[in-house]
């Protein structure tokens, strides 16, 4: 009787633990689970709200370009399309891409020097135009009359997109004129080796260039008449 | 042996069935009673294996210590004292003495 009394204390016992254990086990997977899922959740929201809008213009844009009628008129839309970043482009091109330095900063040196900044990316984007780039983008971002190369904390702001390296920055032009433009003695690509930041060029047959996703609003200039600035 | 795995059994089960988890904020104090009750239990083998089984003491122990551990992790939550590790430590410390004391046992045993 006595050894039957004890085992059903141990069973209960157990039972208790067991019971916590669970109930443990169970907490700790709440807590871990519910913060990548709300993340995921929140992106697929914003996803789902691009996609929309999205159509939205796609629509738009269709509309637009079906109103004017003859061919001429479709070939000056086009143009326009073309020149303001509306349609996604391909042809012969190179993709550059800027990461980190992966070197260990030295103690003297400040660790900004072994960063990507904004500046670089303007350097390397301008010496593609300099040596004909039709077309460019920064990590899908197309590069318009209006878009901006900007600091923004740890990442680079571009059409008010962020994004964080590594930077891969797409070019339509004359393959070996912007691989030279890049590569050149004393340029960019030499400046940014110094301190170990990786830039790797690949000339390629084929790039291919995103459209400019957002809408162009002219809130406050309006076209003018006048040919000539008078005083 | 049999009855403690079956009680374990049946004590999952109804953890796996009761819809409520342990809030975040009090999920320290579980975590402390339940280590205690790992000790009483270990404790309670290790008893068992020397032949001085209480069944009354193991009962009164593993409701007291867990009790008495959240409590205290509790009481020192609200003066600013991180019992919390401390309580880990030496319950930790114990079911290890206690692993360490069963193993050696049932290594002589057989």
């Amino acid at each position: 009787m006595q050894l039957e009394k004890g085992r059903l204390s141990i069973a209960c016992v157990c039972m208790v633990l067991g019971f916590m254990l669970v109930i443990q086990f169970k907490s700790t997977e709440d807590i871990r689970a519910s913060q990548p899922s709300q993340r995921v959740e929140e992106l697929a929201a914003r996803l789902h709200k691009a996609e929309v809008e999205n159509k939205e213009l796609e629509a738009e844009n269709r509309d637009l370009r079906g109103m004017s009628g003859d061919a001429k008129s479709e070939k000056i839309t086009d143009d326009i399309m073309m020149i303001s970043g509306m349609t996604p482009l391909e042809g012969p091109g190179v993709i550059v891409t800027i990461d980190d330095s992966a070197k260990k900063a030295k103690m003297e040196n400040d660790p900004n020097l072994y960063l990507v900044h904004d500046e670089d990316i303007l350097k390397v984007v301008n010496e593609l135009r300099a040596a004909g780039a039709e077309a460019l983008s920064i990590n899908g971002q197309r590069l318009t009359a209006n878009s901006e190369i900007r600091c923004a904390g740890p990442t680079i702001s571009v059409n008010n997109v962020r994004s964080a390296p590594p930077f891969e920055i797409r070019a339509i032009g004359d393959k070996d004129n912007l691989v030279n433009a890049i590569n050149m003695r004393g340029g960019v690509a030499d400046s940014l080796k110094v301190w170990g930041i990786n830039l790797t060029i690949q000339p390629l047959d084929n790039v291919w260039i995103p459209a400019y996703k957002a809408t162009v609003k002219y809130k406050l200039a309006t076209t003018s008449s006048k040919e000539e600035e008078t005083k | 042996m049999i009855y403690a795995v079956v009680g374990l059994l049946i004590g999952g089960t109804l953890g796996f069935l009761v819809p409520f988890g342990i809030p975040a904020g009090y999920s320290s104090l579980f975590s402390v009673a339940l280590m205690a009750c790992m000790d009483s239990v270990f404790g309670g083998i290790k008893a068992a294996c020397s032949g001085t089984f209480d069944d009354k003491i193991f009962i009164s122990g593993f409701f007291t210590n867990s009790l008495m551990a959240a409590f205290l992790v509790y009481v020192g939550d609200r003066l600013g004292i991180d019992l919390y590790y401390v309580a880990l430590l030496a319950f930790g410390l114990r079911i290890f003495n206690n692993l360490g004391f069963i193993r050696q046992h049932l290594l002589k045993k057989h």
